[in-house]
């Protein structure tokens, strides 16, 4: 077998802007499923049965379905449901920031519920907020415990793109594939992609453990 | 009754800084306190003995409203206790809170643990609450432990910074909650020596405790309670030397107490 | 609009044999990558320096490629350089498989390391050899101890194999696929897949919180 690793230095283009693509995704995503995932934890510690029964369902519903079928269901139905013709980009956002949200809301309520009610009581008592004792107690230490599993969320969610090149999101996954099809070098186009990846997240998964290792609890 | 005698001579003239009336609390079913009638004078050190889960602590957390009796009536210097959350936070700011598990926070440094009342509640500038704070924890002994965090600083220390903490909001009232329960028995009595310097200086001080030599010590007034109820109250004398009820008796031989 | 899950009825037959596929890869997968990264994770805190090393690198390595990334590789390139073409369900199996090890490996290190010193000198002072301290002391406490992350692992499992769609596995991601392609009612044929994956994941997940939390007090020295 005659092996031609020219062609991927011939698509370097293509796939460089699908790792952009790529790249790009994880950001945006992260940067509304942060927010959505305090906004559905703060709802679901809420005394209102409504509120945190909404962020019940949406938790699990979107932690118990693979996310390839959110990413399907995002393109051909939400369309419809919304009303609204999302670019394949914005669907694939969406779907990706609705499977993120569901598990960082997680992330968030465990690491708020894992600061013992002393604390809070500790800080009422010198007479600060709810708001108060959120921000300057409960927070700043939950935080410790919430960084570890967001930095892992980030490994994990960097990969989860490469399911949006299912509807054509012209990410790294997606432009190998193509290349490989046109071409029909297919050993060599899988394996620079296999690379890319393994290039981008490595260090990030090593990232990821020096995290977790620095903010380390001890009790 | 012989409690009555005894609040008479105590109450003579003044008029009481913290008064309950037949305060009840429930969880559920349960009846935690049942009809506490109690005054509290400026310049006192209550002790509140009994056995465990007799409702001391419950008294206390209804006395700063962290969590507010059911029934019955509570007045601060003559007016009553406020029941909505903002009215309780100006309350909580009169009364300083220590706990048995010091509840220091522990992403701060003993400093900072001290200084956070007075920034984030009073708004005080923070080289001025430093400032304050550096006095507080060198009256506690802790003067040279102010940048350590609370991991590294031992039981003892920790619950001296707590003191601190409480003493920075400038109190009328400090609520203990047996706040040497957790400590090492060689650390106890550090504690109960910065407690003792607060009862000289004249604060008004309710002291939730298993420690009957120091309640007999330093306590001005003594009240025993069990299952909710006050048995008896009375000076320390009476309490530890001549108890009037038969339970006050027993929850004193009980531990161990013979005069 | 008017929905129209008839399509879903006429054609269960061939939604269930997709599920039947489903399950089937998904307890393959799972029996496979739990046993690779036991002994993965053995080897990663007792083995010498090259095999801590060479785990290490297997276990970061998957944990930078995308599952899909490695079910395509091993579909597509793998027979160019093997010389021997697996069926799509088998290389769905294998790259299922060693991508969820390398976490089970993870599990079982944090598992092992867990356990503190005086449990393993207290089985050495009864004169319990290596192997024994390990197979019965442990392990054990580890594997109970992270039952909840082996949850987390089945979980992850199960919704990997959708992926095999991919290389066109007919499992029910596939099927579903096809027949919302065939019937014109994607809406129905979608939202149906959601309603059977949470079926199949939200009581396994719940089962293993159950069992961790009858077993818990197995695993507290
Ligand atoms: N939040 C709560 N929910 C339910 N029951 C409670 C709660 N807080 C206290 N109790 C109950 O109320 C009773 C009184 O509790 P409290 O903590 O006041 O007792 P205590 O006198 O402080 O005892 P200890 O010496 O053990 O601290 C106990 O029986 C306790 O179980
Ligand atoms: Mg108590």
């Amino acid at each position: 077998m005659k092996l031609e690793w020219s062609v991927v230095w011939q698509y370097r283009w293509l796939l460089a802007e699908g790792v952009l693509v790529t790249i790009g995704l994880t950001i945006v995503t992260m940067a509304i499923a942060v927010p959505g995932g305090i906004i559905l934890a703060l709802m679901r510690l809420s005394k209102n049965r409504f509120l945190s029964g909404f962020s019940l369902c949406f938790v699990e519903l979107f932690r118990n379905i693979p996310l390839i079928l959110v990413v399907y269901w995002a393109f051909y139905v939400m369309p419809i449901f919304v009303g609204i013709e999302l670019s394949a980009f914005a669907t694939g956002i969406t779907a990706l920031a609705l499977n993120v949200s569901a598990y960082n809301a997680e992330t968030f309520r465990a690491g708020i519920n894992s600061i013992r009610q002393g604390q809070v009581q500790a800080g009422l008592a010198l007479g600060m907020s709810r708001f108060q004792v959120l921000r300057e107690i409960v927070l700043p230490q939950a935080f410790r415990r919430i960084m570890p599993i967001l930095a892992s969320t980030w490994v994990s969610l960097f990969k989860d793109t490469s399911l949006v090149s299912v509807i054509a999101v012209g990410d790294l996954a997606h432009n190998a594939l193509m290349v490989r099809s046109q071409t029909f070098r297919v050993l060599e186009m899988l394996t620079a992609m296999a690379l890319i990846y393994w290039a981008l997240g490595y260090p990030q998964a090593k990232l990821a453990d020096w995290i977790r290792k620095k903010f380390e609890v001890k009790e | 009754m012989s409690s009555q005698v005894g609040q008479q001579i105590r109450g003579a003239g003044k008029k009481p800084i913290l008064s309950y009336h037949n305060v009840m609390k429930r969880f559920g079913n349960f009846t935690a306190l049942n009809g506490v009638s109690l005054d509290i004078y400026s310049g006192e050190v209550v002790c509140f003995i009994g056995p465990s889960g007799s409702g001391k602590s419950t008294m206390l957390r209804g006395t700063n409203a962290l969590d507010p009796f059911d029934e019955g009536q509570v007045f601060l210097d003559g007016s009553p206790l406020p029941t909505s959350e903002n009215e309780a936070r100006h309350l909580r700011r009169r009364m300083g809170m220590v706990f048995q598990n010091f509840e220091l926070f522990p992403h701060r440094t003993a400093l900072e643990n001290v200084m956070i009342g007075p920034v984030t509640v009073l708004g005080t500038s923070k080289d001025q609450a430093a400032k304050a704070a550096l006095k507080l924890l060198d009256k506690v002994g802790l003067a040279d432990k102010t940048q350590n965090y609370p991991a590294n600083l031992s039981g003892g220390q920790q619950q001296r910074v707590a003191i601190a903490r409480a003493l920075a909001m400038e109190p009328e009232l400090l609520l203990f909650d047996e706040p040497t329960s957790a400590l090492d028995p060689e650390t106890i009595g550090e504690v109960l020596n910065v407690m003792k310097t607060l009862a000289d200086e004249g604060r008004t001080m309710i002291v939730v405790t298993h420690e009957m030599n120091f309640a007999k010590r330093v306590a001005d007034w003594v009240v025993v309670f069990e299952r909710g109820q006050v048995v008896e109250q009375g000076p320390p004398e009476q309490i530890f030397d001549d108890p009037h009820t038969e339970r006050t008796r027993n929850f004193l031989s009980h531990l161990g107490w013979h005069g | 609009m008017e929905l129209d899950f008839s399509p879903i009825f006429e054609s269960w037959r061939f939604l269930a044999n997709g599920l039947l596929v489903t399950v089937q890869l998904a307890i393959l997968c799972c029996i496979a990558s739990l046993a690779l990264g036991i002994l993965g994770g053995i080897g990663r805190v007792y083995g010498g320096r090259v095999l801590k090393g060479t785990i290490t690198f297997y276990v970061d390595t998957m944990r930078s490629i995308p599952v899909l990334v490695v079910i395509v590789w091993i579909y597509f390139a793998l027979p160019l350089v093997s010389g021997y073409n697996l069926p799509p369900f088998w290389s769905a199996f294998l790259a299922i498989t060693i991508h969820v090890a390398a976490y089970v490996i993870e599990i079982t290190r944090a598992g092992i390391e867990s356990i503190r010193p005086g449990q393993v000198r207290a089985a050495q002072a009864l004169g319990m050899s290596h192997r024994q301290i390990l197979r019965e002391v442990v392990l054990p406490q580890a594997l109970i101890r992270v039952l909840p992350s082996i949850g987390s692992i089945v979980s992850v499992t199960i919704k990997d194999t959708a992926i095999a769609s991919v290389i066109a596995v007919p499992e029910y991601m596939k099927q579903s696929e096809t027949l919302a392609a065939q019937s014109f009612h994607p809406i129905e044929v979608f939202t149906f897949a959601m309603f059977v994956y949470f079926c199949i994941l939200f009581p396994t997940t719940r089962l293993i919180d159950r069992l961790y939390r009858r077993l818990a007090h197995l695993g507290q020295s």
